[in-house]
């Protein structure tokens, strides 16, 4: 087969699992009440609410002096919701496959925030945020794959030595602590380290430690004019790229690009250290099945020097296997943004959960909008590490 | 087997019988376990904290609400106006002046309710210490509350995990076993349940059904089933991959040969034989739960109706909200301006987290060494 077949069959194959997931989200949806659901679907209205009925004059025939809400009756039409499950279903199945994931409250966590975003569509607003999410995750993945690899070949190599039991303990310990105390820790740490003034900042000179650590991007008032620039407006939408680092770096704007990408390491260490304590162990077994195997043994007899043995022969070899286990451990490994994200307060699609959850009226198209995004990216994860298994190892789309 | 049918008794009296073999396999375990030395210490700790969860049901502190302190703003002399004297007391004593502890107006306060605390030094003996409670102020006791959190938190991890569990291998098994279109249903659905990130999945379960449950115990009830959706499926696909092999074992063939059928052999041949494995995950999950009610709380979400319910997770996060570090990090940067000192109420944090990350390390040694004694292949 050749690979663009296969990678046009893995993306088919993946649509009904996206469409299980909306179906789990849409028994989720339905069991809210209606006028929450009109609420965060059509979103909020700027004078009528979504009530049932409506105070009316006595004038108008109706019990006790009120009337259907027009804009409710209207509402339950547009939505379906008169309509049975299967319908409800396949229209709700049909708005999230095009875009259209609701919309943002107007009073609720997220508007408390940033308050542009109210009333806007879900979809729009997680297009703002998305591109930091992905920075930060590249830069994640990037730092994952420097520590899981070397610490995991060295424990292969020196199985059951020392070198292997603090593997271990590493690996277990990383799982143990949760991401957010070590977030917190770190970010104290580093913030104690800094001291009292700002030390990576040229125009912030005064400001506290506590705002270069925390938070995407410097402050407001750390910028010369005292606004943002205009590629990064109102604080969350950037232009060309999206990408507020490649943004910043295309504008020439070398500070901008630097510290904000310095904000980004640190959550980004906490996210690769309880990522590895998963990974760590399927690279250390792979690569031990790698080192049993006959061409190994081959390679070492016609006497190739050990560190060329490892690196090259049973190294490349055993990433099939540490390629598969990432893809299936980004499920958990995205599902802490929200954590991270709130710890370090960057502005990602995992904040906007963490906020649409803060206050109690909850914001429900962003909860659920921002969930199916996730597993979006799961899925796209999970295809790319299938196309790249498959690149890497040719037997696997022959056979 | 207990089913056997009644044969007369051929061995002689003098040959010692085997034990069943399933007991000889578990003596089998232990003796490879015990060699194990992270096991065995995840052990004694896991014996720890089921000793502690034994003492809570005797501690003498309420269990679903824990006793909480006022921070009033006294009248003792201070250096400025701007540092009013806030102290701790439980209602109705005289609050105890000496230990009071200098914070910036409005600013939350830390109290270590010991004589030798000072606010220089590196703070009092942790176990007195409050925890605050970043929106209004409240404190409780932090050892209190890891006491009594040993019921909560180990009754809730318990509950996910033995159901999630329970669904898992029910499904499971059924899926390896028949196979055909039951496998191919269930694996699908496990599919699309694991491609959600588990903490969204919890997040939005609690988030549609939380509003509307306020009773405590249904909203425990909720917790525990909005976990459980997240985790059956990790057991299923446990129990499905062990059933394939375990279907094609000879003993079944026998099963079979000899007339027994589909339940019986799933109940007395299958079930037994691929379920060890599960036990190893579920052993690694009960730390889990913990850390992951820790994280929805500290994200900002009510998970618990009580602000000072006494559980570990809900502790610890309030213990380390953001609100809460900035404020001590601003408190202490403008005491020591105006040349005052500033404690960092570490054991605030340390403590809980200390007990999140022991239960949660103990459990994972535990299941490592348990895979590693059931797994002849891992044995050293």
């Amino acid at each position: 087969m050749r690979l663009w077949i296969y990678v046009v069959r893995r993306i088919l194959l993946v649509i009904p699992v996206v469409i299980g997931v909306m179906t789990i989200t849409f028994a989720l949806v339905s069991a809210l009440p209606v006028e929450q659901r009109l609420v965060s679907y059509l979103g909020p209205t700027p004078r009528l609410s979504y009530n049932p009925t409506v105070p009316c004059s006595k004038l108008v025939q109706g019990e006790n002096g009120t009337c259907p809400n027009p804009v409710y009756v209207n509402g339950v039409n547009r939505l379906g919701l008169n309509k049975p499950i299967p319908v409800q279903w396949a229209i709700y199945i049909g708005n999230s496959f095009t875009g259209n994931w609701g919309y943002v409250g107007n009073k609720t966590g997220v508007t408390q925030s940033i308050p542009i975003a109210a009333g806007q569509p879900v979809i729009k607003v997680l297009g703002w945020f998305l591109p930091y999410t992905l920075e930060l995750a590249a830069l994640s993945l990037l730092l994952i794959l420097i520590i899981a690899l070397p610490i995991g070949n060295l424990s292969a190599v020196n199985r059951n030595r020392p070198i292997d039991q603090a593997a271990r303990v590493l690996s277990f310990s990383g799982y143990a602590l949760p991401a957010f105390l070590l977030g917190s820790v770190l970010l104290m740490v580093f913030v104690l380290l800094l001291g009292g003034s700002s030390g990576l900042s040229p125009f912030c000179k005064g400001q506290s430690s506590y705002t270069d650590l925390y938070g995407s991007w410097p402050p407001v008032q750390c910028w010369p004019g005292g606004v943002y620039p205009s590629w990064l407006t109102a604080g969350q939408i950037s232009s060309p790229t999206g990408f507020p680092t490649i943004d910043a770096a295309l504008h020439g704007n070398w500070w901008f690009a630097a510290d904000t990408l310095i904000r980004m390491i640190i959550p980004a260490f906490v996210i690769a250290y309880g990522t590895v304590a998963l990974l760590l162990r399927f690279v250390r077994n792979s690569m031990l099945e790698v080192l049993n195997l006959d061409f190994v043994r081959t390679a070492r007899a016609k006497g190739l020097p050990e560190k060329a043995v490892v690196k090259k022969h049973a190294g490349r070899n055993s990433l099939n296997v540490t390629i598969t286990v990432l893809g299936l451990t980004f499920a958990g490994f995205i599902g802490g943004f929200p954590i991270i994200e709130s710890v370090f307060n960057l502005s990602g699609v995992g904040r906007m959960i963490a906020y649409s959850v803060t206050l109690t009226p909850y914001d429900f198209g962003m909860i659920f909008g921002s969930t199916i995004l996730f597993t979006l990216l799961v899925v796209a994860a999970n295809i790319i590490v299938d196309v790249l298994y498959a690149f890497l190892d040719p037997r696997v789309r022959l056979g | 087997m207990a089913d056997e049918p009644a044969l007369p008794e051929k061995r002689p009296a003098r040959v010692r019988r085997r034990p069943s073999p399933r007991i000889d396999q578990f003596r089998r375990t232990w003796y490879f376990f015990r060699r194990n030395t992270l096991a065995m210490v995840g052990l004694g700790i896991l014996v720890f904290f089921v000793c502690l969860f034994v003492v809570s049901f005797f501690y003498p502190a309420s269990s679903t609400e824990l006793t909480t302190y006022q921070a009033t703003n006294g009248s003792a002399p201070s250096p400025t106006a701007l540092y009013p004297e806030v102290c701790t007391y439980q209602s109705g004593e005289v609050p105890p002046a000496p230990n009071c502890y200098l914070t910036p107006d409005g600013m939350p306060s830390v109290i270590g309710p010991t004589d030798t605390f000072h606010p220089a030094g590196l703070g009092p003996l942790p176990f007195g210490s409050l925890t605050l409670n970043p929106p209004g102020q409240i404190f409780y006791d932090t050892f209190d509350g890891l006491v009594k959190g040993a019921q909560w938190s180990m009754t809730i991890s318990v509950g996910v995990v033995a159901s999630g569990a329970f669904i898992g291998i029910m499904l499971g098994v059924v899926a390896g076993y028949y196979g055909g279109i039951v496998d191919e249903v269930i694996m699908r659905v496990t599919d699309i349940f694991l491609s959600i990130p588990g903490l969204l999945l919890v997040i939005i379960t609690l988030a549609v059904f939380a509003p509307s449950i306020t009773s405590l115990w249904t909203r425990v009830g909720l917790v525990i089933a909005a976990f459980v959706v997240v985790w059956w499926p990790t057991y299923a696909r446990i129990v499905r991959s062990q059933v394939l092999v375990v279907r094609e074992a000879r003993y079944v063939e026998a099963a079979k040969a000899s007339g027994a059928k589909g339940g019986r052999i799933l109940r007395k041949h299958i079930l037994p034989n691929s379920i060890y494995p599960v036990f190893v995950q579920m052993s690694l999950d009960v730390g889990t739960v913990p850390l992951l009610i820790a994280a929805i709380v500290f994200i900002g979400f009510q998970v618990f109706p009580k602000l000072n319910f006494p559980e570990w997770g809900t502790i610890t996060a309030f213990s380390v909200q953001g609100a809460v570090l900035a404020s001590f990090i601003t408190a202490c940067q403008s005491a020591s301006a105006l040349g005052g000192g500033c404690t960092f109420p570490w054991w605030q944090f340390f403590f809980p987290g200390l007990t999140l990350f022991l239960f949660a390390i103990s459990v994972s040694f535990f299941a490592d060494g348990l895979r590693d004694a059931l797994d002849p292949r891992l044995r050293r």
